[in-house]
């Protein structure tokens, strides 16, 4: 409804007040245009929604821009922010996959105009084609999430869909959407406090568990599904925040104790091990290995937080899986030593090719976000060699990568714009396991839509296709104590 | 004669939104406030937009731009007289219609006046009425077919309160025509939850998205007052031709109405709800001495309004010698821990800020914000996370939130004198306001924690001696929390940095106290101590 609302009033205001400014005597600037978001010699994925943009400056009032492919093709147009049209963007990327486009930017300033550098934006040769990406929005404050929302974007164009909001379960507060490997059929999400439940959706049927038990502590939430389908990792946790009184960091986020915990969806059944489940230690933000026979996981070793909130230091560790008996293999192997090396490593996601395994260092914590050393690396797990993403890093937090299906692609969240909203970015990772400098995802007007959006964008992934989630279905479960008890194996 | 009877009624309807403009100017200008702060109205396309997307969009958008005068109480009380006398006058030319009184339409406003007593009542709803009945009289008998296509889009645009439309289109024709309309209304709110308001509970699309601030609630009140309208005209409509009863039935009127009216002002409106709601307003306005004297002569017995009282006290250097004159709370009476709700906390969120606790003030503000319940921004708080960013030096943030108040009426001006001095260090250092708390703030950084409040305003008072507020919490959180040792040892800051001329009467009253171990007759710091015990003891 609110788009159908302001599809027409944009029609009636573009149709009063539409006029192409031209450009008339340019006077070359020897450097690029500041823009607003950075796509200067970003890497694109042919057929992403196009890099709108805005040109820095107080004194702009027009820009008038041409987009020129390397192997053919050109858009021009004008207005106030570089506003290209859907179908003629994508026609250009189309055409210009593994080859760049050259962005040439006039400006005008106080009626006189300038021409910049041209930037080039280069196209991957490696496609893109899920429908787009899942994550919450949550407005970043402290202790009360506010109107928190899941939701999937179409990244080919700019149509946002709510999932499930706050308005339509009040007073429910829920955790971030987990999609099985990019599939939309497949996901589980957590809703927490009074009448929460962990739901599982699998091809459609939603099933909405009590994972909280007497040997568990804690409803699972981090969560990781098994290549099979079958399985699905969790962390059990209780997730606290202290915050500090000075100016420059404004908060810390600690786990009092973690496990890992695994549902069988097929019978129901909670699978525990005693190594993930070890008192001294805090284990957390499982994920599998694309054939299924690894669970990668962190581990800390019990601290008394918030206290000793610094000495919160990861290791990431894998541990052999059989998912034919459900069971854990005897050795775990220590990738990454967090004590050994002062540092704290979480989120190890694994490539679904198999190559790389990509994960965020940061100086402490387990809960990375709030770090703002937060950096991603990547492994080559071949060799077990460890790198960090240079061309994706900023001194602020970068957080929740996971890949695309063909393994080519990253999405992540970072803060680099102002230090405390996250937004989405994406990079490419080449056979080497090179990145190229991310792009912030696409906005009809990124400067209006970023500068009001007061949420932040937690736990992006892919979805290979729309995701079909009956909102309807589940708040009916929600506010009924309809939940599937599951039984200890 | 008839022009005379007339002239009278437009007299009496507009002697009724007068009275309903000095009932809120006078009466209750905290619930003005405490609506005003739970909003920001901006003048914005996506403001708009936002709000017309959901169920009810219209009366929404019309009721925020109304309460957004409340900023200025005088502004705001004469739009709600002339809401609600042009209420009762529309409830008038309807029950005129049906052959009632116009003795009884000033019912329907009494009821919604004493439903709006209820804090949680939004003014969407008396909006939506009388964009409801204006409705109704515009159609006069006319056009039954437009409805198939008025109800729907009415329906989107002020919510189910259409209802009452519907139901006074039935009065008077046949029993088909009534059910098709009733059938119309359920459908309507069946398509309107099922294609575009799915993210809604389908009871609230029926009910109303934002006729009440808590989601799922649906206090009486909210059906009665609207449902009176057709009630009283079907009532009337079908008795009509027995004027015998006429005579009779104008004094039980008006004892109805009045008896209405008194209950509205008696039930409607708790004491202690109010009280409280004032104190919010008085601290939000500086004026301490007020907040002194109404606690002198009543107080309820809060966290909340010690924290009010005890900041006002702090404010005029008055809380060492008169604390403990005052209700005290407990150890949650100076500074209360963080309560999940939009209101709970707003005293404590003040005395971070003036006592230099920046990140704190920052940290109760923006759950402030996130716990108003529709989502709604608040000018009052999104002005505090300003200053508390500017303080910070986190120029990229304020200058987010200034942008959203420069859309707003009453805070644009502010938030053009801060856009101003962002970046620019020497301005702020120089503020009045924003230079002085950068000077009291914390020099090292350290993790925030209640437990420890006492020792946290101590470490302000060392890093700024001038802090003399930091040194009365800190000194008055120890009493609280009994911590005998800690105030004996300390007294001697207070003689040394307190800038008192001799001992503060409170101090001395709990150094009695301490001496004669808690036997001192008619000291309140014991009569304190002894109810602490008490209540610790009920508690085992």
């Amino acid at each position: 409804m609110r788009k159908v609302i302001l599809y027409i009033m944009c029609v009636v205001a573009v149709s009063l007040f539409s006029c192409t400014p031209t450009v008339e005597n340019a006077k070359k600037v020897d450097r690029q245009p500041s823009i607003y978001p950075d796509y200067l010699g970003v890497t694109v994925p042919a057929g992403i929604a196009p890099l709108n943009f805005t040109v820095v400056g107080k004194d702009v009032d027009a820009v008038d821009v041409v987009a020129r492919g390397s192997k053919g093709g050109e858009i021009h147009v004008a207005g106030d922010y570089a506003k290209f049209d859907i179908d003629e963007w994508h026609e250009l990327t189309e055409k210009n996959a593994g080859g760049k486009i050259s962005v040439r930017v006039c400006v005008r300033e106080n009626g006189e105009w300038s021409e910049y550098k041209e930037f080039p934006i280069y196209v991957s040769s490696y496609r893109l084609d899920e429908y787009g990406v899942t994550y919450r929005r949550i407005p970043p404050g402290y202790e009360v999430g506010g109107n928190i929302g899941l939701y999937q974007r179409n990244i080919h164009n700019f149509d946002e869909t709510p999932m499930i909001t706050e308005t339509a379960v009040p007073g429910r507060c829920f955790n971030c959407h987990t999609p099985d490997r990019t599939n939309p059929h497949n996901f589980t999400m957590q809703v927490r406090g009074d009448g929460g439940g962990t739901l599982v959706q699998k091809d459609g049927k939603q099933t909405w568990y009590n994972t909280k038990t007497d040997s568990t502590k804690a409803a699972g939430s981090y969560a990781y599904w098994h290549p099979d389908g079958n399985y699905v990792a969790y962390a059990t946790n209780s997730v606290h925040q202290c915050f500090f009184v000075g100016k420059h960091k404004p908060i810390e986020v600690y786990h009092l104790f973690s496990n890992i915990v695994l549902l069988d969806t097929r019978t129901h059944e909670l699978v525990l091990d005693q190594r993930l489940m070890t008192p001294d230690w805090l284990e957390i933000f499982p994920s599998f290995s694309p054939d299924g026979k690894v669970l990668y996981y962190s581990t800390s070793r019990a601290c008394n937080v918030p206290a000793e909130y610094q000495k919160v230091k990861c290791s990431v560790v894998s541990l052999p899986f059989n998912a034919a008996t459900g069971t854990f293999g005897e050795r775990a192997d220590t990738l990454l030593n967090g004590e050994k090396d002062n540092k704290s490593y979480v989120l190890a996601r694994p490539s679904y090719d198999g190559k790389w395994l990509m994960f965020v260092r940061c100086g402490r914590s387990n809960f990375p976000i709030a770090q703002p050393d937060a950096d991603l690396w990547i492994m080559d797990l071949k060799s077990r060699k460890a790198k960090p993403l240079e061309a994706v890093n900023s001194r602020h937090t970068e957080s929740y990568p996971n890949w695309n299906g063909n393994s080519h692609w990253i999405v992540f969240s970072s803060k680099r714009q102002d230090g405390m909203y996250t937004r989405l970015y994406f990079s490419c990772i080449d056979d080497k396991g090179n990145a190229t400098k991310p792009f912030l995802l696409p906005q009809e007007n990124p400067w209006k839509y970023y500068h009001e959006l007061f949420d932040a964008y937690n736990v992006p992934d892919f979805t290979k296709d729309k995701v079909d989630f009956d909102v309807r279905t589940a708040r009916d479960i929600i506010f009924s104590d309809d939940r599937q008890e599951v039984r200890i194996r | 004669m008839v022009e005379k009877r007339e002239l009278l009624k437009v007299a009496i309807s507009a002697a009724f939104g007068i009275a309903v403009f000095f009932f809120w100017l006078f009466g209750y200008p905290q619930a003005l406030n405490y609506h005003e702060e739970n909003q920001l109205f901006l003048f914005t396309c996506d403001y708009f937009v936002r709000d017309i997307s959901v169920v009810g969009g219209l009366a929404d958008y019309i009721a925020e731009f109304i309460v957004q005068f409340y900023y200025v109480p005088w502004v705001g009380a004469v739009m709600l007289g002339i809401l609600y006398g042009t209420t009762q006058w529309l409830v008038w030319k309807v029950f005129y219609r049906f052959g009632g009184s116009y003795v009884l339409s000033f019912l329907p406003p009494l009821l919604l006046l004493w439903h709006m007593g209820d804090i949680n009542a939004m003014l969407s709803l008396p909006v939506a009425l009388t964009l409801v009945l204006a409705l109704f009289i515009l159609m006069r008998d006319r056009f039954l077919l437009a409805d198939v296509v008025i109800l729907p889009v009415v329906y989107w645009l002020v919510g189910p309160v259409v209802a009452v439309y519907a139901l006074l289109r039935m009065i008077g024709r046949d029993w088909r025509v009534s059910i098709v309309y009733l059938t119309g209304f359920f459908a309507c709110s069946v398509v309107a939850y099922w294609l575009l308001s799915y993210q809604y509970p389908y009871s609230m699309v029926l009910t109303g998205v934002n006729y009440y601030f808590r989601p799922l609630y649906h206090p009486c009140l909210q059906f009665v007052a609207p449902l009176s309208i057709p009630a009283i005209s079907t009532f009337t409509h079908y008795f009509k031709a027995k004027t015998g009863w006429r005579k009779p039935l104008s004094v039980l009127q008006v004892v109805m109405v009045v008896a209405i009216g008194v209950s509205a002002w008696t039930m409607g409106y708790d004491k202690d709800m109010y009280e409280l709601l004032m104190q919010d307003k008085l601290v939000r306005e500086g004026k301490w001495n007020e907040i002194i004297s109404r606690a002198e002569k009543y107080q309820v017995p809060t966290s909340f309004s010690s924290n009010c009282v005890n900041l006002a006290l702090a404010a005029t250097r008055q809380l060492a010698d008169r604390m403990f004159d005052f209700y005290q709370s407990g150890e949650d009476a100076l500074v209360a821990p963080r309560m999940r709700d939009n209101m709970s906390s707003y005293p404590t969120m003040e005395t971070f800020w003036r006592l230099g606790m920046v990140n704190s003030s920052l940290r109760y503000a923006s759950d402030l914000q996130e716990s108003i319940l529709n989502a709604r921004k608040s000018g009052r708080l999104t002005k505090r996370i300003v200053q508390c960013q500017m303080v910070n030096g986190r120029y990229a943030i304020a200058r987010k939130n200034i942008d959203l108040l420069r859309h707003s009426l009453f805070y644009s001006e502010w938030a053009a004198k801060a856009e101003a001095m962002l970046g620019d260090e020497a301005a702020i250092d120089n503020d009045n306001e924003l230079g002085r708390i950068r000077q009291l703030r914390f020099r090292k950084e350290m993790v925030y924690s209640y437990d420890e409040i006492d020792k946290m305003c101590g470490l302000l008072f060392i890093d700024n001696n001038s802090n003399k507020m930091a040194l009365d919490y800190f000194m008055g959180n120890m009493l609280l929390k009994g911590n005998i040792q800690g105030f004996m040892q300390y007294m001697s800051w207070v003689q040394q940095y307190g800038g008192y001329y001799e001992m503060p009467r409170g101090y001395q009253d709990a150094v009695n106290c301490i001496q004669q171990h808690g036997n001192a007759p008619g000291s309140r710091y014991a009569e304190y101590v002894r109810r602490m015990m008490d209540r610790k003891g009920g508690q085992e």
